[in-house]
C-alpha cells in the first residue's frame, strides 16, 4: 500500500516541480460602474485567500498581490469580476450590472472556486433561502429547491428526521445520507432514534441543529466528480453549509431576526366514514364490555340518536361526534429570535449570533427548545497569515415526542381508528390526562396495546437533551508568493441525555419502566495542505493545486440505566425500579487520508481537473487479515466555456459544457465488524452468568468499502443577456462491491451474512430552468422550475441474486425488498387473486364471498419516488417582493397502513356500498368458476369480508404523487428615505406559508409524506401525521 | 525555488513514510466484546432462552396451544386458537424466537465443546438440551431445519435444509442414547445448568424421559420404532420422582430474560379462563381449586364454553350461539401459578409414568398400567408444590381419595385415562398437552365452529412455516411442502399421519 501511495505523491509533487518563480507587488487602480462611475466601497479579494480591500469614495484600491494571482472586485447589484494580476502594477476595472457570470463557489474541502471552471454540477443556495423560509431542520427547507436533491420529512412533525438523497441511493442497505461539512469540518448526522415495526420515537438528526438563521450558504456537491476529495466517504454527494460572518459591516452591524410560526393540522385529505358507528355485526355495543372490544369497531349500524353505552359505561347518544383528530391536536407555536452583532476592522471581520427557538409541537405535550450561539471571527496577522476560527454552541431540549408506528402508545392509531359515535374528548379521565385517580391508564379499549391517546400524551416520556459543540480553526500561511499552507483542525462533540418511560399503569406494562440514557460524541477532524493559486504555468497555462494530508477519528461512549417495575407509583426516576440494569457501550474509528487536487486552466476558457485520494480505515483493519485496509479515489473533470472560446453570437450570454468521471466510496463504516465476537449479557440468573454471540449478522474479514463510479455531463447555457438559463446534467453511476447481508433463513441462526455483492445503477437528469421575462427597476420577476428524474436499478444483490429484505409495517403482509432487475426499493407483499381480466377471485366462506389472498409475494409498488418537480416564482415591485414554491414528486407508491387498518375496522368509506351497508354488499369480482360475484353479504357480515380483504398488502398500495404548495412569502423591505433619521439601517418583514395546501394527492386519507422512518425503507406508511400547515410572520431588522 | 523544493521533497519524505495505518488494527478491537467464553455462560442463557420470552409464550404456547387443546377459553379476537382464526405471525413464533436464540445458542456450545475435545457430561447434557429444543418446534411445524440449522457461521450454511420428520426423530432418539451414554458421574456446570444445577444423575433420567417422549409420538407412524426406543429408554432409566422434573428456575427480573415467560403474559392478559371443557375433566378433582380461582365477579369456579365472543353470532351449523358480557364471572388461572418466578416446566415424572402405563398397556412392557397410572395421578398432584408455591400442596390423603372415586382406573378405557390425565398434567406445558392431543385424540374435545374460522370449525393440526421462509429459504421451503403437504393448518405431520 505504500508503493500506490509513494506514486502518487511523487505525482502531485511533479506538478509543484513545475512551478515558476513570482514575486509579490502592490497592485492598485479605480472600480467604476459601467458608465465610468466610481464605485465607492467595492470589494477587492485576492481569490482563495482572505486579503481583501474596500474602495475609498472615490473607487480607490491598493492591495498586495503577486503575478498570478486573481483579484476578486465584487460589489452589491453587480456582477463580481476576476482579473489576473499581470506585469502591470494598475489594474482599473468596470462592473457591470448583475448579469455577469463570474460567481464563486465553495467546492470540496471549502476550497472557493469559480463555476465557470468546474467539470461538474455544484447547486449553491443562498442562506436567505433558509433563513425567509425558517424550517426547524434547516434541510428541509431545501425541498424542491435543488434539482438531483430529494428531501423528504417525517411523520413525527418539526422535530423529525429528515431524509436526504442525491442522485439516487448509492447503497443497497447502508447509508445513503449526504456527508454534511459545515465550516469546513464534517459534522454528525446520526439518527437518535427511530421507528420500526414495531413502533418507536423519532429523536432526530444531527444536520437539524444546524440554526438556518445563520447560513451564509449551502453548496451541494451533487455527483462523484464533486465530492471526490472527500473520498471513501464521497458516495452519497455533500452539502457544504457556510455559516455567515461579519464581513461587509462596517462598524458595529446589529441585526434581528423574528419570527413566528404557527402550526395547524393539515387534515385536509381526512376522509373517513360518518355514518357507521362503533359495534358489531350491525348491532350496537349492549354493554361496557362491548363497548370497551368495539371502540375502533366502526361495524355497528347506521348511527340514530339512541343511547348506547360507551368504554366508560355512559351511555351517550349514538352520533357522529366529530374529527377526533382535531379535537386532539392543538395549534402549534414556532418563535425563532436571533440577534447577532458583527464588525468589520481592517485586519478581519467578527460575527456573533445568538438564537433562540421555542416550538410547542401540534402534539399535546410535545415541546422543542434550541438555544444556539455561533461565533466567526477572521483576522489576519501580517501579510501572511490568516486565521478563521468558527464556533457553534447548541442545546436542544425536546419534550414529550410522539410515539409512532406500531399502536402501542401512537396517538394517531387511536385516533384515527376510533370509530365515529366515540369521542376523543370522553376520554381524559378524571385527571384531565388520560389517567385514573390512581395515575394509571384511562383505559378506552380492552386491548391493551393501544393507549388512550392523553395518555399516551401527557404520561409517557420521551425527553432528550442534546448539549453539542461544534468549532473549527483554519489557518492559511501564505509561505512564498505562489505557495500557500493550510492547516484545519475542528471538533463536532455532543452529550447527550434522553429519558424515556412507560408510565406506571400503562395497559401492557403494568408497572412501567423508565430508561436513562447519556451519549458522549466526539469527531475530531484535521487537514494540512500546501497549495497554489492559478499559477501561470505559461501564457496559456494556469494551475491551481494542492496536496495534502487528512484525518477523521470519531469516538462515541454511551451508558444507560434501565429500569423496570415503578415500586411507587408515580414516581418517575430510574431510581424507584425493582429490576435495574445498566449498559454500556463504546466504540472509535479513524480514517487518514492522503489527497490531492490539480486544475489546469488553457486561456480561460478550458479547465482540467484531477483529484486523488487515498483512504485508510480503522475499521477494516484486522490482525492476520489479507484485503487491503486502503482504498484510492480519483476523479477528472473537464469544463469548456464555449462562449468564450468561439463567437456565438449576442444571443448567447455563456455557454459551458462540462464532463467528469469519478470513483468515490462507501460503507465499512461500524468499527468491529470483522470478526464474530462474545458478550455477557442481562445480570446472571440464580448465580450463573448469562454469555451469548454478539450480534444477529455472520461477519466476513475481508469486506471493503464498495466503489461508487460516475460520470456526467451537463451543460449551462444562458442567452438573451441571461433572461433565459438552463443548466442540465445527465449523469450515470453504478455502485459496486455494495456492503450486503447475503440472504440466511433465521434458522441458520443468523439474519445475514456480511458480503461486498451489491450492485445498483442509477442514471437520471437534472434541469434548471430559469426565466426572467421583466427586470426594471421597480419590478422584476423570476420563473424557475427544477425536475429531475432518477431512475434505479438493482443490478445485484447478493450470491444467488436473492432478494434483500429491508423494513415491514406493523401488517407484516409486505417488505421493502430489493430485486435484482428492480427500481429500488420494491414494495414486495401480498395480493389478490385475479382473473386473467384482472378481477379479484372469490371464495366462498360461511356462505359468503371472500376475496382470495395471494400469500407468495409480488412487487406491488416502489417507495422512492423518481421524479421530482420545483416550480418557483418570483416578484419584486418596488418595496414587495414575493415568492412562491410548489413541490411535487411522482413515480412512486407507499404501503398505506393507515388505509388498510380503516378498511379492517370499517373507517373507511371504501366499506360502504353505494346502497349503504343494510342494503348488502355485492362484491366486485369473480367466483372462483369465473362467474361474477352475485351473492350480497348483510351487513352483519360485511367486517369479514374487509377483515380478509386487508389481508392483501395490496388493499393499502396507492401511488404517492402529489404536488403541494410548498412555500409562499410575501415580503416587504422598509424604503431608506422612511427609515432615515432613525437608528434602524435596514427593515424588513414578511409573511410566510408553509405547507398550506396539497394541488393533488393521490392517497385516501393521508399525507403522502408521512413515512414513519428516514431510512431506505422508503414508502412505509402506519399511522403517521400529516405534514402541518405553517404560517409565520418574519421581521429582520438591521442597526 | 531551491527552498521550495527542498519543502517538497521533504513534504515528499514524510508522505512516504508516514505510516497511514499506524494502530488501527488495535483500535478496532472491540474492547466490550471477547473472542470466546466459557461454555457454561452459554449454557444458562440457551436455557433461559429455551424457556423463551413473553413472546412465543404468549402467542404459540397460550393464544394456540392451550385454547386449541381447551386448557383456556377466552371471549377475545387476538386469541386465534379458541375460534381457530389464523394470525401467521402467532403461528411462527416460537421459530421465530428459538432459531436465532435458543438454536444458534446450543449449535455454538456444541461446536466449542467439540472444539475443547470435550466429549463427557457436559457435551451429554448439551446434546439432551438440543434434542429439546428442535422436538418442540418439529412437532409444532413438522419437517424442519434440523442438521443444517444453527450453523451460519460454523460452517456458512445459511439457507438450512428441512429435514423430514421421520428422519429428525430417529436421530433425535440415537442422540439421546448417545448423550445419555456419555454422561458421567459429574459435571462442570454447576449453577451454569439452571434446571438440575449440574446434577448429571438427574440429566441421565431427563435424557431417558424425553426418549420416551419421543418414542410414544411415533406410535402412530411407526409403532415397531416406537416400542423399540420406548423399551430401551424405561430400561435405560426415566425420572423415578418429582425430584426429578425437568424445569427452569425463575426469577422475578431484573431483566426479561429472568422470568417466566406465561408469567409475564399473566402480568398484562388477563383473558385466559378455565375451558369449561378442561373444568368437567377437573370435576372431583383436588386439582380443580388449585389450579383455578374463581373470576372477579364470582365466587364460584365456573368455566368458560369455547368458541364464545362478547356478542351472539351464528356458527358454520346455523345454530346461535350465546354472546358472553362479561368474562370475569368464569373462573382464571390460580395466582400462584402466574408469578413471572415460578419455573417452566418442560418434563414431569407424572408424564413419564403416564407414557410407562401406555406402554404397559401396549404390552409392550410387563409394568402394571394401573401401577403406573395411580403413580403418575398422585406425582402430579403432589408435584405442584414442588414446581409452584406451597399454598398449591396437594395431600397424599386427597390424591387417595381421587384415585379411590373419580379417578379410579378403569383398565376397558385405561388408555383414554391416562391420557386424559396427562393432559391435566401438562397444563402450563401447552406444546406437550398439544402434540399429545394430535397423537392420541385424547381428551375428547368438541370443536368450535366460529365462521371466521380458518380450518372450517376444526382443531388445527399444525403451525404454518413462517412466510419469509419462501423467500429467504425458498428451495428448502418448497421442498419441504412437496414432501409433506400443503403449508396449511390442517396438513398432518409424520408422527400425525
Amino acid at each position: 500500500m505504500k508503493t500506490k501511495f509513494t506514486r502518487i505523491c511523487t505525482s502531485i509533487l511533479l506538478f509543484f516541480a513545475l512551478t515558476l518563480s513570482a514575486y509579490a507587488q502592490q497592485v492598485s487602480g479605480t472600480v467604476s460602474d459601467e458608465n465610468g462611475v466610481p464605485l465607492p466601497g467595492a470589494t477587492v479579494v485576492v481569490e482563495g485567500t482572505s486579503t481583501g480591500v474596500s474602495t475609498d469614495f472615490d473607487g480607490n484600491y491598493s492591495i498586495s498581490a503577486s503575478q498570478g494571482d486573481t483579484l476578486v472586485f465584487s460589489f452589491v447589484g453587480y456582477a463580481s469580476q476576476s482579473v489576473v494580476v499581470g506585469s502591470s502594477a494598475t489594474i482599473n476595472v468596470s462592473l457591470e450590472p448583475d448579469n455577469s457570470l463570474e460567481e464563486v463557489v465553495v467546492t470540496a474541502l471549502g476550497v472557493k472556486r469559480n463555476t465557470k471552471a468546474l467539470g461538474y454540477s455544484v447547486t449553491e443556495v443562498d442562506g436567505t433561502e433558509l433563513s425567509a423560509n425558517p424550517s426547524t431542520n434547516a434541510i428541509n427547507a431545501l425541498q424542491g429547491k435543488v434539482a438531483g436533491v430529494m428531501v423528504t420529512g417525517s411523520a413525527m412533525g418539526a422535530k423529525g428526521s429528515s431524509r436526504v438523497v442525491i442522485r439516487g441511493t448509492s447503497s443497497l442497505t447502508g447509508n445513503n445520507q449526504p456527508l454534511y461539512v459545515v465550516d469546513g469540518i464534517t459534522i454528525n448526522n446520526n439518527n437518535l432514534g427511530a421507528a420500526g415495526v414495531w413502533g418507536g420515537t423519532d429523536f432526530g438528526d444531527g444536520i437539524s441543529s444546524i440554526n438556518p438563521d445563520e447560513v451564509q450558504s449551502v453548496s451541494v456537491l451533487k455527483g462523484g466528480a464533486a465530492a471526490a476529495l472527500y473520498g471513501s466517504r464521497a458516495s452519497n454527494g455533500v452539502i457544504i453549509i457556510t455559516t455567515k460572518n461579519g464581513l461587509g459591516s462596517e462598524g458595529l452591524g446589529i441585526e434581528i431576526n423574528s419570527t413566528a410560526q404557527f402550526d395547524m393540522l393539515n387534515n385536509s385529505l381526512w376522509d373517513a366514514q360518518t355514518t357507521y358507528g362503533s359495534g358489531f355485526n350491525a348491532q350496537v355495543p349492549s354493554s361496557k364490555e362491548d363497548a370497551l372490544s368495539e371502540v375502533y369497531s366502526a361495524w355497528g349500524p347506521k348511527m340514530d340518536g339512541q343511547l348506547v353505552p360507551h368504554f366508560d359505561g355512559i351511555s351517550r347518544p349514538y352520533v357522529y361526534t366529530g374529527d377526533n383528530q382535531e379535537k386532539f391536536y392543538r395549534t402549534g407555536t414556532t418563535f425563532s429570535n436571533t440577534v447577532s452583532l458583527s464588525t468589520q476592522g481592517e485586519n478581519g471581520n467578527t460575527r456573533f449570533s445568538f438564537t433562540n427557538l421555542d416550538n410547542d409541537d401540534i402534539s399535546p405535550n410535545s415541546t422543542l427548545d434550541r438555544n444556539s450561539v455561533g461565533l466567526n471571527t477572521t483576522q489576519r496577522f501580517g501579510d501572511a497569515i490568516t486565521l478563521d476560527v468558527n464556533m457553534k454552541y447548541i442545546l436542544e431540549e425536546q419534550g414529550g415526542n410522539p410515539r409512532m408506528s406500531d399502536a402501542p402508545s401512537n396517538s394517531n392509531y387511536s385516533l384515527k381508528l376510533y370509530a365515529p359515535s366515540v369521542d376523543v374528548n370522553t376520554m381524559k379521565g378524571p385527571n384531565g390526562d388520560g389517567s385514573n385517580e390512581d395515575g394509571t391508564e384511562y383505559r378506552t379499549t380492552n386491548g391493551i396495546y393501544s393507549q388512550n391517546p392523553w395518555f399516551a400524551a401527557y404520561n409517557f416520556v420521551n425527553d432528550s437533551e442534546k448539549e453539542r459543540f461544534i468549532g473549527s480553526v483554519n489557518a492559511r500561511w501564505n509561505l512564498t508568493d505562489f505557495l500557500y499552507l493550510r492547516g484545519r483542525v475542528g471538533t463536532d462533540r455532543y452529550d447527550y441525555h434522553r429519558t424515556v418511560s412507560t408510565p406506571f399503569g400503562t395497559a401492557y406494562q403494568p408497572l412501567g419502566s423508565i430508561s436513562e440514557y447519556k451519549l458522549s460524541f466526539k469527531q475530531l477532524d484535521a487537514d494540512a495542505f500546501l497549495g497554489t493559486d492559478n499559477l501561470a504555468l505559461t501564457n496559456d497555462l494556469s494551475l491551481t493545486a494542492f496536496v495534502g494530508l487528512g484525518s477523521n477519528y470519531v469516538e462515541s461512549e454511551s451508558v444507560s440505566a434501565n429500569g423496570s417495575q415503578f415500586i411507587v407509583p408515580g414516581l418517575v426516576s430510574f431510581g424507584n425500579t425493582k429490576n435495574k440494569s445498566a449498559g454500556y457501550g463504546y466504540s472509535e474509528k479513524k480514517i487518514n487520508s492522503a489527497y490531492g487536487s490539480a486544475e489546469f486552466g488553457f486561456q480561460d476558457f478550458a479547465y482540467l481537473t484531477l483529484t486523488a485520494r487515498n483512504d485508510w480505515f480503522s475499521t477494516l483493519s484486522l490482525a492476520g487479515k489479507d484485503a487491503p485496509n486502503n482504498d484510492l479515489y480519483t476523479s477528472a473533470s473537464l469544463s469548456v466555456v464555449l462562449s468564450d472560446a468561439l463567437d456565438l453570437g449576442p444571443d448567447i450570454s455563456f455557454l459551458k459544457l462540462r464532463g467528469g468521471y469519478s470513483q468515490v466510496a462507501g460503507g465499512a463504516d461500524s468499527p468491529y465488524s470483522l470478526n464474530l465476537t462474545y458478550g455477557i449479557v442481562g445480570q446472571g440468573h440464580l448465580g450463573a452468568s448469562l454469555g451469548q454471540i454478539n450480534g444477529g449478522r455472520i461477519p466476513n474479514t475481508e469486506i471493503t468499502p464498495f466503489e461508487k463510479n460516475e460520470t456526467e455531463f451537463g451543460v449551462d447555457l444562458r442567452m438573451f443577456d441571461n433572461k433565459l438559463s438552463l443548466d442540465a446534467t445527465f449523469y450515470d453511476n453504478e455502485t459496486v462491491g455494495d456492503i450486503v447481508g447475503v440472504s440466511a433463513s433465521a434458522t441458520s441462526g443468523y439474519g445475514s451474512a456480511l458480503a461486498n455483492l451489491g450492485e445498483i445503477a442509477n442514471s437520471g437528469i437534472e434541469l434548471l430552468l430559469k426565466v426572467k421575462p421583466v427586470v426594471t427597476d421597480d419590478f422584476a420577476m423570476e420563473l424557475s422550475l427544477n425536475y429531475t428524474n432518477n431512475d434505479s436499478e438493482v443490478v445485484a444483490t447478493n450470491d444467488t441474486g436473492g432478494n434483500i429484505s429491508l423494513q415491514e409495517p406493523r401488517s407484516r403482509n409486505l417488505r421493502v425488498t430489493h430485486i435484482v432487475g428492480e427500481r429500488y426499493g420494491a414494495l414486495f407483499g401480498t395480493s389478490f387473486v385475479r382473473d386473467g381480466n384482472g378481477a379479484i377471485v372469490h371464495e366462498l366462506v360461511n356462505g359468503y364471498p371472500r376475496p382470495k389472498i395471494d400469500n407468495s409475494r409480488k412487487i406491488l409498488g416502489f417507495g422512492v419516488a423518481p421524479q421530482q418537480i420545483g416550480i418557483g416564482a418570483s416578484f419584486r415591485y418596488k418595496s414587495w417582493d414575493a415568492s412562491v414554491l410548489v413541490e411535487g414528486k411522482s413515480g412512486g407508491q407507499i404501503y398505506s397502513g393507515t388505509n388498510a387498518t380503516m378498511m379492517g375496522t370499517g373507517a373507511h368509506k371504501m366499506t360502504i356500498p353505494a346502497g349503504g351497508r343494510e342494503a348488502g354488499f355485492v362484491p366486485s369480482g369473480v367466483m372462483e368458476d369465473g362467474s361474477p360475484v352475485t351473492i350480497s353479504i348483510p351487513h352483519g357480515q360485511q367486517s369479514a369480508y374487509w377483515g380478509r380483504y386487508n389481508d392483501a398488502a395490496e388493499a393499502g398500495i396507492y401511488d404517492s404523487d402529489y404536488m403541494r404548495l410548498r412555500q409562499l412569502r410575501i415580503g416587504y423591505n422598509f424604503p431608506s428615505d422612511m427609515l432615515d433619521g432613525s437608528f434602524i439601517q435596514a427593515a424588513s418583514v414578511s409573511l410566510i406559508g408553509k405547507n398550506l395546501f396539497f394541488i393533488s394527492n393521490s392517497v385516501d386519507n393521508i399525507d403522502p409524506e408521512s413515512s414513519y422512518q428516514a431510512g431506505n425503507s422508503a414508502g412505509l406508511e402506519w399511522f403517521g401525521l400529516a405534514v402541518p400547515r405553517t404560517i409565520g410572520l418574519n421581521v429582520n431588522l438591521k442597526f | 525555488m531551491r527552498n521550495t523544493l527542498i519543502t517538497f521533497l521533504a513534504l515528499g519524505f514524510i508522505f512516504a513514510s508516514c505510516e497511514f495505518d499506524k494502530g488501527f488494527e488495535e483500535m478496532n478491537v472491540n474492547p466490550n466484546a471477547a473472542a470466546q467464553i466459557g461454555v457454561g455462560n452459554k449454557f444458562a442463557k440457551t436455557i433461559l432462552d429455551t424457556s423463551g420470552g413473553r413472546y412465543e409464550n404468549w402467542r404459540n404456547s397460550f393464544i394456540y396451544n392451550s385454547t386449541l387443546i381447551q386448557h383456556h377459553a377466552t371471549l377475545a379476537g387476538y386469541w386465534s386458537g379458541d375460534k381457530y382464526y389464523r394470525v401467521d405471525s402467532y403461528a411462527t413464533s416460537l421459530w421465530d424466537r428459538n432459531y436465532p436464540s435458543a438454536v444458534k445458542g446450543i449449535e455454538d456450545i456444541i461446536q466449542q465443546l467439540k472444539d475443547e475435545g470435550n466429549s463427557g457430561s457436559e457435551m451429554g447434557m448439551a446434546r439432551i438440551l438440543r434434542v429439546f429444543i428442535y422436538h418442540r418446534i418439529t412437532d409444532t411445524h413438522g419437517d424442519i431445519p434440523y442438521s443444517e440449522a444453527g450453523k451460519g457461521y460454523i460452517d456458512g450454511t445459511l439457507k438450512p435444509k428441512y429435514d423430514p420428520q421421520q428422519d429428525i426423530y430417529m436421530d433425535m432418539l440415537k442422540e439421546l442414547e448417545e448423550a445419555v451414554a456419555q454422561i458421567g458421574g459429574s459435571s462442570t456446570m454447576g449453577v451454569s445448568d439452571v434446571m438440575f444445577g449440574g446434577n448429571t444423575t438427574k440429566w441421565k433420567a431427563w435424557g431417558n424421559s424425553m426418549m420416551l417422549r419421543l418414542a410414544m409420538r411415533m406410535t402412530k407412524a411407526d409403532a415397531a420404532s416406537a416400542q423399540a426406543w420406548a423399551v430401551k429408554a424405561i430400561s435405560g432409566g426415566t425420572m423415578t420422582s418429582n425430584d426429578h422434573i425437568a424445569m427452569v428456575r425463575h426469577t422475578d427480573g431484573p431483566g426479561g430474560i429472568n422470568r417466566n415467560g406465561h408469567g409475564e403474559v399473566f402480568l398484562v392478559d388477563s383473558q385466559a379462563r378455565m375451558s369449561d371443557t378442561f373444568g368437567a375433566h377437573l370435576a372431583g378433582d383436588p386439582r380443580l381449586s388449585v389450579l383455578f380461582e374463581p373470576g372477579n365477579d364470582a365466587t364460584t369456579i365456573v368455566g368458560m364454553p369455547n368458541g364464545r365472543t362478547g356478542s351472539d353470532y351464528t356458527d358454520q351449523s346455523g345454530n346461535t350461539v350465546a354472546g358472553i358480557p362479561n368474562r370475569h364471572i368464569y373462573a382464571q388461572p390460580n395466582a400462584a401459578l402466574r408469578g413471572m418466578d415460578v419455573p417452566m416446566v418442560f418434563q414431569t415424572y407424572a408424564e413419564v409414568e403416564f407414557l410407562k402405563a401406555e406402554a404397559a398397556i401396549r404390552g409392550w412392557t410387563s409394568g402394571d398400567a394401573k401401577t403406573h397410572y395411580e403413580n403418575g395421578v398422585k406425582a402430579a398432584m403432589m408435584m405442584l408444590k414442588d414446581i409452584y408455591p406451597a399454598s398449591t400442596a396437594i395431600t397424599a390423603a386427597e390424591a387417595d381419595a381421587y384415585l379411590a372415586g373419580a379417578g379410579a382406573y378403569d383398565a376397558s378405557k385405561g388408555w383414554e385415562q391416562c391420557m386424559n390425565e396427562y393432559w391435566k398434567a401438562t397444563y402450563l406445558n401447552e406444546y406437550e398437552a398439544y402434540a399429545n392431543w394430535r397423537r392420541t385424540g385424547y381428551p375428547t374435545l368438541t370443536a368450535t365452529k366460529h365462521p371466521n374460522s380458518e380450518t372450517s370449525g376444526q382443531i388445527m393440526r399444525r403451525m404454518i412455516y413462517p412466510g419469509g421462509e419462501a423467500s429467504t429459504n425458498g428451495e428448502s421451503y418448497s421442498a419441504a411442502v412437496a414432501r409433506q403437504g400443503a403449508d396449511t393448518w390442517m396438513t398432518r405431520m409424520w408422527w400425525d399421519k
